[in-house]
């Protein structure tokens, strides 16, 4: 007995599957996490001035900045500090200590205007540009006058302390992501400027699954609602985005033009080919890069696009009238005398000198650039990636067909309800022990019931460590595909077992040739189950696909490494 | 006292000779219930527009929300609603904002413009939660689907595609026809017999109801292989020895799954892993005639045809 279980542990099937399970523990890392994480920061916010970092989306659930206390009034879950912060008066410093620094916030008062009855008189400065004949020619200068206007009185009403801008949630125990039905999520609820009938509305909710799908939010949940007096609603259910994200993506049209003159040259959407995402085309522009500017700190940013043959020469007509301007100072003619500039919902975001060269030419590569600003390097870096992958997304996607309003936006519970995961583990576990009965039934032997039980444990190890590692969110979707791994991972070892006892008395065949007929059988089903699920990856919606790539993946591990652990086990311990 | 263990066994035998010989007229069963299935799913789209009962997720229905300081028990209300509410299906859910309870959500799939069932819903709220609702402002939604317009149409080809690959691999492997017709028909019968069955018992499908569905492809894939492989791949015994060997570990397969999907059935809170548990417990059962009788029936057909022809297998 002892010599087989030394042989057992020796052998590298069965280390292969002990490393799995080990390597799946720390990418799980289960933790007692103290405090509450922070899920985001505020711009302009008490929390923001006081230099505490944005999170960053990637970053493991775990190792997430937690706030720890408060005056050193300790914060355990987001009741307390809901109830602590709820006592702050304006003006003073709190000291908020967090797993990674000490930062000292000043407390603000919120006040809100309101509108008096009565009006007053308001002297104000303008600047108001005129044309003037100076020595002959005339030019533009701007001349400043003062004016009085009637306004309404105002009086600033006190509204208690301003929020410190943190957005937190109860600290994960694991780096497992739960979805938005096992978590909950934000509830938006979003109104059409116009109304719009049913074909435009399925289109709106189409682009805006794309457009969220695009920035890599994909756990959403759209639907179109209205209420009895006739207006026309759509809900969002959304896990991991923060508010301001939501704000830009859905809020905003996106309606993106580039101009040359006042020309537009091309839209997103429509006009756009490509649009580069890989690391080494898009990103902090190398030529340009980060800089300060008094406390603020500015990077821009650069990608490429392709645009349509069409839009090419629209561009190369805008450029084939403009003069090439001569530069006094490099004594050179890089550029055209027009910029192009792009232009977001009606806003310009960014200005490029056109070289020379492209003059009146038809190109249909184009360099896309913008800037984000932030208060340290790390944090313009941040917000001006953000904004090209808003910008980038807003490409891809073009505009929404009418500008949305949000109504509403609260936190959801989930839809499985709050004892779901506790739930859902402790029937695991009575469905697994109730499997390993019935084979000790049907085999009469511990030693082929235990190993299966234990075979079927390290899998849902595995599965789950592989999922924390690749940051999948595990929703029912995904329960229900780590289910058909479990239950046909047992089918297999049930395969393994018959194949490799029933042929003892006949001793037709040896071990190896036992085990080989028994994977014919396992590979067959593995290869049949994989290529089914492959269409469901693309069928577009989330839950088919959150399926397919589950089962997928855990039928891999099942067949790649732990069905040959027990295979050695069984060829070890009863041969 | 003898007798009775004689005549057991001779039934017992009986059992066999029919299953043995009668292959090809016991093949009417797993087809005739496969058309009944068919006929069920049928009369469902033409009596209801839709081949299942879709719960308030994937329905859509009406929403109320109620703001709320208070906490609440959800599970409770949900419950207590569901119960004045039986031929409807109720979500409770509550609404947070900055830590603290602001209001609670109740989705329900009744017909929003009927103001006599809107009506009792809003009673069934009100004493379920204790408040009194004409004093609160509380908003009435008609709510959408879940899953878009496309999701079904989607979801159709996506399977249809996934079937026509699995008979594919099953022909790569074989080179044969017929078992990769065998299979994908086998699957397509278990998929088929739990809808109906899931419609005739009133059950109303989400989205997790779906997620079984599909789960039963990987299930029913596993007892079809296996047959076929040991009664087309393998040369011991009869052909008839290597499927009763097929159905000693295939009934394993299934029975181990039977008794974890029972376990669990019976052991679960949630209304969600209750659906989705109904469902394999029915296409498990499916597999059994679909995999024991079905596959087997053409797979011997199959081979009579080819003995025919002067090979033997």
């Amino acid at each position: 007995m002892n010599h087989k279980l030394k042989k057992l542990i020796t052998s590298w099937r069965v280390i292969v599957l002990f490393v799995f399970i080990v390597i799946s523990l720390v990418a799980i890392h289960p933790t007692l996490s103290k405090g509450v994480a922070i899920r985001n920061i505020l711009a302009n916010s008490p929390a923001s001035d006081a230099g505490i970092p944005q999170p960053k989306p990637t970053t493991l659930p775990v190792s997430r900045e937690r706030i720890i206390s408060i005056n050193n009034v300790p914060i355990s879950n987001v009741d307390d500090y809901y109830n602590y912060i709820s006592k702050l008066s304006p003006n003073r410093t709190i000291q908020v200590k967090t797993t990674k620094s000490i930062y000292k916030l000043t407390t603000r008062e919120k006040f809100e205007t309101v509108e008096l009855n009565e009006t007053e008189e308001k002297e104000i400065q303008e600047t108001i540009q005129k044309n003037t004949t100076i020595n002959g020619t005339t030019q533009i200068i701007n001349e400043t006058i003062a004016k009085t206007i009637v306004v309404p009185k105002t009086r600033q009403v006190s509204q208690g302390t301003e929020d410190l801008g943190f957005r937190i949630y109860d600290a994960p125990t694991t780096n497992i992501r739960k979805g938005l039905d096992l978590q909950g999520g934000t509830r938006v609820l979003l109104q059409p400027e116009v109304k719009l009938n049913s074909y435009d509305l399925s289109i709106l909710i189409d682009n805006m699954k794309e457009r969220l799908n695009v920035y890599g939010l994909s756990d959403i949940v759209i639907r179109d609602a209205g209420d009895l007096s006739g207006n026309q609603y759509i809900v969002v259910e959304i896990a991991g985005a923060t508010e301001e994200e939501l704000k830009d993506l859905l809020a905003k049209q996106g309606k993106f033009e580039a101009k040359i003159g006042n020309k537009t040259v091309f839209r997103g959407g429509q006009d756009i080919v490509y649009v580069a995402r890989s690391a080494n085309e898009a990103g902090i522009d190398p030529n340009s890069g980060c800089g300060a500017s008094g406390s603020q700190w500015f990077c821009r940013f650069r990608f490429a696009i392709t645009i349509t043959q069409y839009a090419a020469q629209r561009q190369a007509d805008a450029t084939k009238d403009l003069a090439v301007v001569y530069d006094s100072t490099t004594r050179r003619s890089d550029y055209l005398s027009d910029k192009i500039e792009f232009y977001l919902d009606d806003k310009k975001v960014d200005e490029l000198n056109i070289g020379s060269d492209l003059k009146g030419q038809a190109v249909t590569q184009i360099a896309i650039s913008g800037s984000g600003v932030g208060n340290n390097q790390q944090e313009a870096v941040f917000n001006s990636l953000q904004n090209m992958k808003r910008l980038q997304t807003i490409l891809i996607t073009g505009s929404l067909p009418v500008k949305l309003n949000i109504v509403k936006t609260d936190a959801i519970s989930p839809v499985l309800g709050e004892g779901f995961v506790s739930n859902a583990m402790l029937m695991s576990l009575l469905a697994i022990l109730s499997v390993a009965i019935v084979l000790g039934i049907r085999y009469r032997k511990l030693i082929i019931a235990i190993p299966i039980l234990i075979t079927m444990l390290s899998e849902v190890i595995i599965l789950l460590g592989v999922a924390a590692f690749i940051g999948w969110n595990i929703d029912l979707a995904a329960i229900a595909g780590i289910l058909v791994a479990i239950g046909t991972g047992v089918d297999d070892q049930i395969v393994i077992t018959d194949e490799t006892l029933k042929g003892e008395t006949s001793n037709v065949y040896n071990w190896k040739e036992k085990v080989k007929r028994a994977f014919v059988i396992i590979m067959l089903a593995y290869a049949t189950v994989v290529v089914a699920m492959i269409p469901l990856i693309f069928a577009g919606a989330g839950l088919l696909k959150g399926f397919a790539i589950t089962t997928i993946i855990g039928v891999t591990i099942g067949v790649f490494i732990t069905r040959p652990a027990y295979s050695t086990f069984v060829e070890i311990m009863l041969k | 006292m003898e007798q009775q263990p004689q005549q057991k066994k001779s039934i017992k035998h009986i059992l066999f000779e029919i299953y043995d010989k009668k292959y090809k007229k016991l093949l009417i069963i797993p087809f005739l219930i496969l058309l009944f299935s068919l006929a069920q799913i049928s009369y469902q789209i033409y009596s209801t527009g839709d081949f299942i009962k879709r719960d308030v997720s994937l329905k859509g229905g009406v929403t109320v929300t109620i703001p709320l300081d208070k906490n609440v028990n959800i599970v409770q209300a949900q419950k207590q609603i569901a119960q004045q509410f039986p031929k409807n299906d109720v979500i409770v859910r509550s609404l947070r904002s900055t830590g603290t309870n602001v209001g609670v959500i109740v989705e329900a799939d009744i017909d929003g413009t009927n103001k006599v069932q809107v009506q009792n819903l809003l009673s069934a709220i009100s004493t379920s939660l204790s408040i009194d609702l004409s004093k609160i402002n509380y908003g009435i939604e008609i709510i959408g689907s879940s899953l878009g317009a496309s999701f079904f149409r989607e979801s159709l080809i996506a399977l249809a595609v996934a079937f026509l690959f699995m008979g594919l691999v099953v022909l790569i492997y074989f080179r044969t026809f017929v078992p990769s017709v065998a299979v994908i028909v086998a699957a397509f019968s278990d998929i088929v017999f739990s809808l109906a069955m899931i419609n005739i018992m009133g059950v109303r499908v989400g989205t997790a109801g779906i997620a079984a569905f599909l789960m039963l492809i990987g299930y029913s894939v596993d007892t079809d292989i296996l047959l076929t492989v040991r009664v087309l791949k393998r040369r011991e015994g009869t052909v008839m020895d290597r499927i009763i060997s097929s159905i000693k570990t295939g009934m394993t397969e299934t029975m181990t799954a039977m008794v974890a999907v029972l376990v669990a059935m019976f052991v679960t809170q949630s209304e969600v892993i209750r659906q989705i548990m109904i469902i394999l417990f029915v296409g498990l059962i499916a597999d059994i005639f679909n995999t024991w009788i079905q596959n087997v029936g053409l797979l011997r057909m199959h081979i009579e045809k080819k003995a025919k022809k002067g090979i033997i297998i």
